[in-house]
């Protein structure tokens, strides 16, 4: 009997502190400073424990029933807290305030629990004992518990499956004593019932935690995933690790949040330099809104068209604190409209002309994406541009794909463009490739750029426009619809650079 | 050649057994599974119908006691049919301001060239594609050039064409091994051997391509008119095309297997039953090029060559009367009285003309002109061309879904991605894929009472248990599937049939004002020979206006 009890002492405690893990390590990678988050997550929880320890006074009657419902909703709660918090990340208005208050419940459910075990148990034994072994075991259990959370829960398990198998031991505590003490007990069918609903619930996540969030996706990436989403598109997953948060399409790298500014200011900043007027921009793609960012440090830029197909990403990086951080609010902006559609078909529909485009589609890695880098789309977007217009495309790496990089610029030019090829190195993309084009000669317009940039300057663009031998120019064919040779050279290119 | 090959026979007794055999076993098959629960009938959520050409009405033709006509009206030309041909000829008249009327049985124009609608795509019901045009078939670069798919030449004179009415890539790929490999020829798993037979008759190929005759003309062209009557190479019509294999040493399975399917493709029939100057110039005839694709690529469409049909159209709309019968063509002193049926309204009618254009195939010639008695000589084969429309084409193992998808040693000739000429970069919420069929199990009668004969359920399994073999478990994707039967598909150039007197005296007019044009006035149903000879017979008219 006194083992019994002093093992569920020690389970509870297991319990408690895995759930403030659970919740501190959600925290830090789904809002990034994981000081800040974990100690404010901790402080929380220890506030809420003591909340429920002050309310344990109000129990006074039917302890142990009342334990036991306690046990089963403590399971309850922090059995799902983590599914529910990477559920609602996604969709809550303020993911902070859903946070706190799951932290909060959580942390006063557990609070009471000592207090109410001690109140049931102090007739049995001697207050000293009582005291001494309550809090031995308390505090073995902790131990436990921060030892296995890194070292084996989080690589192993994952979150998900974590905070549900300890939700499952808190219940089964609450049905060990159940049967224990079941004569003792009132509404002892009931609370049955109800432990045995909440087991199965949870043990239902634990199975369908890949669903929630693909267990194998999470190995496959190197950081933790903090968001997957698998739109009628693509595959949207947003990765954190210690210094930077990934976001991936169809587990290709879009952008480390690292060193995306270098990416972003060498797509918008040179074209922006090359053209004759600002006003009217369009962005084909870059639902991220970080080009959206760049172009609204220019005060000349009055409208910008952000065409991108999914309806999922755009609203992510609208919506999302995290994200919204990010790209500076660019995609609340009011001089910006969201447009999601097909480019290839928008474009067809267009009639207004823009004075700078941006493209920034994924790279031609199969035959579908293919089509937006080919001849014939090309010239249908000479449809959208004036004379003196400006484009950016990005264009893959000119140094793990040379031929690829430069099938871009050569299709560019069979469409009569004029065209400026240059390149950048981004640590986490390697040495990247951008074709500026424009249908008349191109000519810089201007030297000032916007004030408070990172990476880009007008002096540095030369620098970026000389190509070395390993990635000089070579001779390829145009990229047409009806041989999309760009997606063989990307193909042949990068995966030899894989193998 | 046996009797599957040659002539018309009404049915030969061993075929006709084998075809009441196919039917017992169909009925009992789909019996069988209607008569089961619909639980255990795999494709019972699977809907659509079957469409053909108008056989009910059509077959009226042979009942005939229709009753005297009225005569409503008189014009310079009467056009009957409106395929490629008479839609051809119709263009040239018009261009050239005669008035003419152009009668067509079925409701809408564009013959073997038709096409269909759904929410998620167009697709054709036939004909589906276009070779690059040969450089002396200046009348159909015209046609091209006019409706806006040829762009212009480049400095040698090489023609440009509209990037989106070239195939888009990927373009062919072939299940064999288990596996998608690029092309249809087989690559994959082939011994050396084997690939050194089929490189060497490429070459082959590639020479006949390029050699003329004592003439001076191509050996094989396009149009075949205009093809070398030099003895050399008209003898290869005697033989079938699987014999010529044989005489030249091309013995492999895989190069074998290749020509009976580019005869089943083109002609309807394997190389044992096609004459082998018809199977040569299924290569040696193509000599197109274009300064912005290879030469081997086609143009094509959604809609097939329902494209062309399309433009054509244009230039005879407010002359068409869709749903009218013509049963009879006769000579009212000087001129041609046409008579029709209006399916419509059920009364006959009667239009006087200076001239009549017969855009018809021999099989409805012969009954309207009862003194054409070459017409047993023609051979059709039936065909079935299905509309697939399915959640998607599953991924498999090697090559990506290409506009052309064909299973080696499939029955079926595979299927066409409908949706592959699309701009958009993602995939439709519902895919539409052509799949194809020429019925030459059976000789040609036999395959087209059998294909009459069967119901939608039966279609269903035949069609979705063709696509197993390279999609395993496509059924449960498969939302509709809509038949089309051709009972005269298309023409067949058995052995000996191009050279033949029977297709010669086709050609001729049975009186001076009546002109004959149409496909298989070549002894080959191609786009390209329609657009001839409806141009030919609308000169014809020209001439004498």
């Amino acid at each position: 009997m006194e083992i019994l009890l002093l093992f569920s002492v020690f389970v509870i405690a297991t319990c408690g502190l895995i759930y403030e893990l659970v919740a501190g390590t959600l925290a830090s990678y789904l809002l990034g400073d994981s000081v800040t988050q974990f100690s404010t997550i901790i402080g929380v929880y220890l506030f809420a424990m003591g909340i429920g320890a002050w309310l344990s006074r109000f129990f006074k009657k039917e302890l142990l029933s009342w334990f036991i419902q306690l046990e089963i909703l403590v399971g309850f709660v922090g059995g799902i807290s983590s599914a529910a918090l990477f559920l609602l990340f996604e969709h809550a208005m303020s993911f902070r305030l859903v946070l706190y208050l799951l932290v909060g419940l959580t942390g006063t459910l557990v609070g009471l629990e000592l207090p109410l075990l001690m109140n049931i148990l102090k007739n049995r034994y001697e207050f000293r004992d009582l005291v001494s072994r309550v809090f031995t075991f308390d505090y073995i259990g902790a131990l436990l518990a921060s030892i296995v959370f890194p070292l084996l829960l989080v690589p192993y398990l994952g979150l998900i499956r974590t905070s549900c198998f300890f939700g499952i031991l808190n219940v089964l505590v609450a049905m060990i004593v159940l049967v224990k003490f079941h004569r003792e007990i009132k509404w002892a069918a009931y609370l049955k019932i109800k432990a045995i609903a909440v087991i199965l619930f949870l043990t239902a996540i634990f199975i369908r935690a890949d669903a929630i969030m693909s267990f194998a996706e999470g190995m496959a990436f190197r950081d933790p995933v903090i968001f997957a989403h698998t739109s009628p598109y693509q595959r949207i997953v947003l990765t954190s690790g210690k210094t930077d948060l990934r976001l991936y399409l169809n587990g290709n790298l879009q952008f480390s949040s690292a060193d995306e500014y270098r990416y972003h200011e060498a797509l918008v900043h040179p074209v922006m330099m090359y053209a004759r007027a600002h006003q009217q921009v369009l962005i084909l793609g870059g639902g991220d809104g970080m080009a959206a960012r760049e172009l609204l440090k220019y005060p000349d830029v009055e409208h910008i068209t952000l065409v991108d197909l999914d309806p999922a990403m755009t609203r992510l990086f609208r919506g999302n604190t995290l994200l919204t951080k990010l790209n500076a609010h660019s995609l609340q902006s009011p001089k910006l409209s969201v447009v999601n559609a097909d480019a290839f078909q928008w474009l067809k529909a267009n009639k207004a002309l823009y004075d700078v485009v941006i493209i920034d589609f994924p790279d031609p890695g199969n035959y579908a994406v293919g089509k937006l880098y080919t001849t014939a789309f090309y010239r249908q977007l000479r449809r959208s541009l004036s004379d003196s217009s400006v484009v950016v495309v990005q264009s893959t790496s000119p140094y793990v794909a040379p031929r690829a990089f430069w099938c871009v610029d050569t299709t560019l030019q069979t469409c009569g463009y004029h065209t400026i090829p240059y390149h950048t190195y981004v640590p986490s993309f390697g040495e990247w490739g951008y074709v500026m084009a424009s249908p008349s000669a191109l000519h810089q317009q201007q030297d000032a750029v916007p004030e408070g940039l990172r990476y880009f300057a007008a002096a540095v663009f030369p620098q970026m426009r000389q190509f070395t031998a390993d990635m000089d120019k070579r001779t390829v064919r145009p990229n047409q619809l009806n041989n999309q040779v760009l997606v063989q050279y990307f193909e042949d290119e990068w995966g030899k650079y894989q193998e | 050649m046996n009797g599957e090959n040659t002539r018309s026979k009404p049915l030969t007794r061993k075929d006709f057994l084998r075809y009441m055999a196919l039917i017992a076993g169909g009925t009992i098959t789909v019996g069988q599974y209607t008569a089961c629960t619909n639980k255990t009938d795999k494709y019972a959520h699977i809907t659509g119908k079957i469409n053909g050409a108008s056989a009910a009405v059509g077959h009226r033709l042979r009942s005939g006691g229709f009753p005297t006509p009225t005569v409503t009206g008189h014009t310079n030309t009467v056009i009957v049919g409106s395929g490629v041909a008479g839609l051809s000829a119709a263009r040239k008249l018009r261009q050239h301001s005669i008035p003419f009327t152009m009668l067509e049985l079925e409701p809408t124009a564009g013959g073997n060239a038709g096409y269909g609608e759904n929410a998620y795509s167009a697709y054709p019901l036939g004909a589906h594609y276009l070779p690059l045009p040969n450089p002396d078939n200046k009348a159909l670069l015209a046609l091209l050039e006019e409706a806006g798919i040829l762009t212009g030449y480049d400095p040698d004179g090489v023609p440009v064409y509209h990037e989106t009415d070239l195939c888009f890539d990927p373009e062919e790929r072939l299940f064999i091994h288990n596996r998608w490999q690029e092309g249809l020829i087989p690559q994959l798993g082939i011994t050396p051997a084997v690939a050194e037979e089929i490189q060497r008759f490429l070459a082959e190929m590639e020479r006949l391509r390029r050699v003329k005759g004592a003439d001076q003309r191509f050996a094989f062209d396009i149009p075949v008119a205009n093809s070398s009557t030099d003895p050399l190479f008209t003898a290869l019509d005697h033989i079938s095309m699987k014999t010529w294999l044989h005489q030249q040493g091309y013995h492999s399975e895989e190069l074998n297997w290749y020509l009976d399917y580019c005869c089943r493709d083109d002609y309807g029939a394997d190389a044992g039953a096609i004459s082998a100057w018809a199977g040569i110039h299924y290569f040696a005839g193509r000599k197109g090029r274009a300064a912005n694709a290879d030469a081997s690529q086609v143009l094509t469409w959604p809609q097939g060559n329902g494209r062309l049909t399309q433009h054509l159209l244009q230039f005879s709309k407010d002359a068409l009367l869709t749903n009218s019968l013509v049963y009879q063509v006769s000579r009212v002193g000087e001129k041609v009285q046409v008579d029709y049926y209006d399916v419509k309204e059920h009364i006959t009618k009667g239009i006087i003309a200076d001239h009549c254009i017969m855009a018809t195939p021999q099989f409805i010639t012969h009954r309207l002109l009862p003194a054409m008695t070459h017409a047993t000589a023609f051979v059709y084969s039936p065909w079935v061309v299905a509309n697939v429309t399915l959640d998607e084409v599953p991924a498999s193992s090697g090559y990506p879904l290409s506009w052309d998808n064909v299973v080696y040693k499939g029955r079926s000739l595979g299927y066409v991605n409908a949706q592959q000429q699309t701009l958009s970069a993602t995939a439709p919420p519902k895919q539409v894929i052509t799949w194809y069929l020429p019925l030459d199990h059976l000789g040609a009668v036999a395959s087209r009472k059998y294909a009459l004969a069967l119901d939608h359920a039966h279609w269903v399994k035949l069609i979705a248990d063709d696509l197993e073999t390279a999609h395993k478990d496509i059924h449960r994707l498969i939302r509709q599937i809509d038949v089309q039967v051709w009972g005269h598909g298309m023409v067949r150039p058995y052995p000996g049939f191009i050279s033949s007197e029977e297709l010669k005296r086709a050609r001729e007019h049975p009186y001076p004002n009546v002109f004959p044009a149409h496909s298989d006035l070549s002894g080959i149903s191609i786009f390209e020979e329609a657009f001839y000879h409806g141009n030919r017979a609308a000169d014809e008219v020209i001439a004498r206006s």
